[in-house]
């Protein structure tokens, strides 16, 4: 391993417009989505509970007021797993993938052939994957 | 005495005895394959993301979500529903916050990463507690669960049931560890979805595919003792007990470490990512099929079939399939009720599998490993560490399940459970990942607040000290029946009066680097080899 992480100067890649501007983009998402979800799910517990008489109204013969709120809280969890997902494979992992590029360098280096690794894996690799590091540190101590 | 009662169901033994067979034919693949703490814990980290979207939607749909919400809507109407809504709502919690930062930043269990840049013996210990506390009521509800459901559904003894279950769990975990429990658990998340979308259609095929009609004649079939309702408020009167219920489902399964540890055994924070959406789809799926199997019940066995479903209605959907397949004495309504009981201990086997998998992680690998050996263990030590911890563990939970009995409450075990992981486990991952300030005394006060608080309140609520009436507690001044609303306040207040009342500083350049690999995944091991 040419760059193993033991040597990146993490204070230096958090500083860099290149790691900045990936938390900058998962946070425009993430923070709004995650206020979005949360307010709509509050709210729809808040009725629940304060508004019963007006969630059991009928909207059309026995389909209530409160089971297509609670459907719109099942449409909800789908969009938004499924745009992060989109945003994460189109815009997130790109910006890693230059983060990790500045931080050790040519990541082909010294790495080993796809292997076992794919042979299981949904989708080979990304080809800025780093490479192949040691245990992580945390558990490592 | 009389272990195999004379209404033995012969079609629901024969079933259940091929699903065992094929489940350990898996582990016995997976024993083969056991080259180290890597596949024991993470599978090798060779699961894909759409095998790891079916394995969390097995670990985490227990029998409460499958027998316990169809029971609750077959005999209150809408308010089941509310538990399903909050289940699935949870998983964005998950993903945003927390799947591919675990990934990345962690190894085996949710004390990775929460020591990471905090002072690794305490840190350790306060996740293991909380691991701990969450697997243990879990673990104890389902395995009650289990044994109330097979000897109702089968005819086996309350203790030889719980017993059985018990045993399975261990092999699997014993001799297959975290390989052979995730595909219990994809066979397992297979088998309940054929099972629940059978069931709907045969349903929804008897109101000629009209939803709509499904909900009219539930609610016709009605009588002036029922408390089944289209709208809320039947199951839970209060509502601020529907709003603390409500918060602690959201947030609960951000803490679960059986969930949590699934996220170690892909290759890369992609795939985690992507198993969240297949979980969310299978999950979301499940949850909308429930209730129409939950007003199914119904609108077919109406009134009438509300004694016959038992406590909580637990038995509303094998009777349903019972219904659908001709009816009692029949050979298509055994079939289809044999069938139903053998998906039904499916389910509990998974569950309880993951569960026993990770409070293992967090006496082996936690304490043995990293606070009694401080890492100078080796990972044959560890792995046979983590054998003897499950073992312990289990036969624990099948003791503690067959003293405490069948009087023990399933719901009020599950829902501490989640009150525990919502408020111990979830805000100290949450700051340990985000708040650059943060630091040891912070993660055990709020790990400490947590547990206590959320044991505390549910050990002085209502459901355990029922007042005179059977209405309110007993204790005037506290009356919550979940905790959530109290208690996951005071986890985040614990953290942040820990970490502000020490004097120790938060390593900047360990919460760098934690930031860095929690964020981009350099330096995340990648997947192993499993041959």
């Amino acid at each position: 391993m040419s760059t193993p992480p033991e040597r990146v100067d993490w204070n230096a890649v958090e500083q860099s417009p290149e790691f900045q501007e990936l938390i900058a983009a998962r946070r425009r998402f993430v923070l709004p989505a995650t206020i979005f979800f949360l307010a709509w799910y509050i709210g729809f517990v808040l009725l629940a509970g304060y508004a019963p008489d007006f969630m059991g109204d009928s909207v059309y013969e026995g389909l209530t007021v409160g089971y297509c709120l609670a459907l719109t809280q099942f449409v909800m969890v789908f969009t938004l797993g499924y745009l992060y997902l989109r945003r994460a494979d189109t815009v997130y992992d790109p910006l890693a993938a230059k983060v990790i590029e500045q931080a050790v360098g040519d990541p082909y280096a010294d790495r080993p052939a796809a292997g076992a690794a794919t042979a299981t894996a949904p989708a080979p690799p990304a080809p800025t994957a780093p490479p192949a590091a040691p245990a992580n540190r945390g558990a490592a101590r | 005495m009389t272990v195999i009662a004379a209404d033995v169901n012969v079609e629901a033994l024969v079933i259940f005895a091929i699903v065992l067979s094929i489940t350990l034919v898996i582990t016995y693949w997976a024993s083969q394959r056991m080259t180290g703490a890597t596949v024991f814990w993470a599978a090798g980290r060779s699961i894909s993301g759409v095998q790891n979207g079916l394995a969390i939607s097995g670990d985490y749909l227990s029998a409460a979500s499958f027998l316990g919400i169809a029971g609750l809507i077959f005999i209150f109407g809408f308010d089941g529903f509310l538990y399903s809504v909050g289940f699935l709502v949870a998983f964005l919690t998950v993903m945003f916050l927390l799947a591919e930062r675990m990934r990345n930043a962690g190894k085996f269990t949710i004390a990775d990463v929460l020591s990471f840049r905090l002072r690794e013996r305490p840190a350790r210990t306060a996740a293991a507690l909380g691991t701990l506390s969450v697997a243990a009521f879990y673990l104890i509800a389902q395995m009650v669960g289990a044994g109330v459901l097979i000897q109702a559904l089968v005819g086996i003894d309350f203790s030889l049931a719980v017993l059985i279950t018990g045993v399975m769990m261990l092999c699997y975990v014993i001799f297959g560890g975290m390989l052979a429990t995730t595909w219990v658990q994809i066979i397992k998340a297979v088998l309940l979805m054929i099972a629940i979308l059978v069931m709907s259609v045969f349903v929804l095929e008897k109101v000629g595919f009209n939803p709509i009609e499904l909900f009219n004649r539930a609610k016709a079939n009605t009588t002036a003792e029922s408390t089944f309702s289209l709208g809320p408020g039947t199951f839970l009167s209060r509502p601020i007990d529907t709003v603390s219920l409500g918060i602690a489902l959201v947030l609960g399964t951000a803490g679960l470490p059986h969930i949590l540890m699934r996220f170690f055994t892909v290759p890369d924070s992609k795939a985690a990512r992507s198993s969240v959406v297949w979980a969310i789809f299978i999950i979301g799926a499940f949850y909308v099929l429930t209730t129409f199997v939950g007003f199914g019940a119904r609108a077919l066995l109406g009134q009438g079939g509300v004694e016959a479903a038992g406590t909580g209605g637990n038995l509303a959907a094998p009777n349903l399939a019972q219904f659908l397949g001709g009816g009692d004495g029949t050979f298509g309504g055994d079939l289809f009720l044999a069938i139903v009981a053998a998906v039904a201990f499916a389910t509990i086997l998974a569950v309880v599998a993951g569960l026993v998998l990770s409070a293992s992680g967090a006496v082996a690998h936690d304490i043995w490993s990293n606070v009694i050996r401080k890492g100078r263990d080796s990972e044959h030590e560890e792995v046979l560490v983590a054998r003897i911890a499950a073992a312990a563990i289990g036969a624990l939970a099948i003791v503690i399940a067959i003293v405490g009995g069948e009087g023990l409450n399933v719901s009020f075990m599950v829902g501490l459970a989640f009150a525990v992981a919502a408020s111990a486990n979830f805000p100290a991952l949450l700051l340990a990942l985000t708040w650059r300030r943060f630091n040891t005394a912070g993660a055990v006060t709020g790990v400490l607040f947590g547990v206590v608080s959320a044991i505390v309140l549910v050990i002085i609520s209502p459901k355990v000290w029922p007042g005179p009436d059977g209405e309110g507690g007993a204790l005037s001044f506290y009356d919550l029946a979940n905790p959530g609303i109290i208690s996951i306040p005071l986890g985040f207040i614990g953290c942040w009066l820990g970490t502000m009342l020490s004097t120790e500083r938060g390593n900047e350049r360990e919460f760098a680097e934690l930031r860095v690999r929690s964020e981009t995944g350099l330096g995340a091991e990648r997947a192993g080899v499993v041959a």
